[in-house]
């Protein structure tokens, strides 16, 4: 009967410092793409924005 | 300051490469010491091992908790954001290992006092610090990255916060309650407990903090990511609507 909440302490303890790491690491891949397809944008607007003629008023 | 802070960020990239392979090992050592190597307690029996889990993970949570303190002043003293994501990086550590020990005392509990829950006070206590930095996480996670008034109320709620845990320490002492009286040390130099089980708890407590130093690290490079894309996707935005 001890033994059952002994193993299930260990479960329980084991069982949440996975599901966090995993959702943890879920997060940080999806962050991270979503900081390089930002980045990329930023890029690409710059660029559109050096090649486009500038117009000078006097 | 540049000296400092290259010091700083050499502590923390060594910090990087040292703390998962010490956290693996000394874990394995806890799990076999625990489970085999610690003497069988007379009087509770098996299920006492349980407090190989149960002591460390408070501990940790603690010095989360204490991290977030730290954090939420330099928050309010400089107005770096960098430090509220330190503070929400080791708030969410600290609520995991609270919420643990919250687990593994009612498991602990029911073989031994017949109930899974009481309303005593150190029970009751850590139960409050649990919601406290639940709500602290929440309203900071509703609010926006980069709001920086946000980020102070939330450092003035967590300093705040952090007065409980002296309370949760004391309340065996303070108040009469069902939880045991400090164990693990009576005195410096007199353990109630015997060494083998002092020596399991030692490295339960090496591994427990190493695991829980490396999932706060983790979790604040999240929240610096997080912080980078928001500021990031302002720029964009403004890029794209001038």
């Amino acid at each position: 009967m001890q033994l059952e909440f002994l193993f299930a302490g260990f479960a329980v303890f084991w069982a949440a410092i996975f599901v966090y790491l995993l959702m943890l690491q879920a997060r940080l891949r999806g962050l991270q793409r979503e900081v390089d397809r930002l980045e990329e944008r930023l890029a690409e607007r710059e660029a559109e924005a050096d090649a486009a003629p500038r117009t000078v008023t006097r | 300051m540049s000296a400092l802070t290259g010091l700083l960020r050499g502590v923390y990239g060594w910090w990087w490469t040292v703390l998962p392979p010490v956290a693996g090992v000394a874990v394995m050592a806890m799990i076999i010491g625990a489970l085999v190597v610690a003497p069988r307690e007379s009087v509770e029996g098996d299920v006492q091992r349980l407090l190989y889990i149960h002591f460390p993970s408070i501990l940790a949570a603690y010095g989360a908790f204490a991290v977030v303190f730290v954090a939420s002043i330099v928050v309010l003293w400089r107005g770096d954001l960098r430090w509220d994501a330190v503070a929400r990086g080791a708030a969410t550590v600290g609520v995991l290992f609270t919420g643990l020990t919250l687990a593994t005392g009612a498991l602990w509990g029911k073989p031994v006092w017949g109930v899974y829950w009481t309303w005593d006070a150190r029970l009751t206590s850590t139960l409050v610090l649990f919601l406290i930095y639940a709500a602290y996480l929440l309203a900071r996670s509703m609010a926006d990255e980069l709001d920086e008034q946000a980020a102070r109320f939330a450092a003035v709620f967590a300093i705040i916060g952090a007065l409980d845990i002296p309370l949760i320490m004391f309340s065996v002492t303070w108040w009469r309650t069902l939880h045991p009286q400090p164990i693990v040390m009576r005195g410096l130099d007199s353990p109630a407990m015997p060494p083998g089980m002092v020596m399991v708890l030692l490295i339960a407590f090496l591994g427990i903090s190493a695991l829980a130093a490396w999932l706060a690290i983790l979790r604040t490079e999240t929240e610096w990511l997080a912080k980078r894309s928001a500021t990031l996707r302002a720029t964009v935005d403004r890029r794209e609507g001038a």
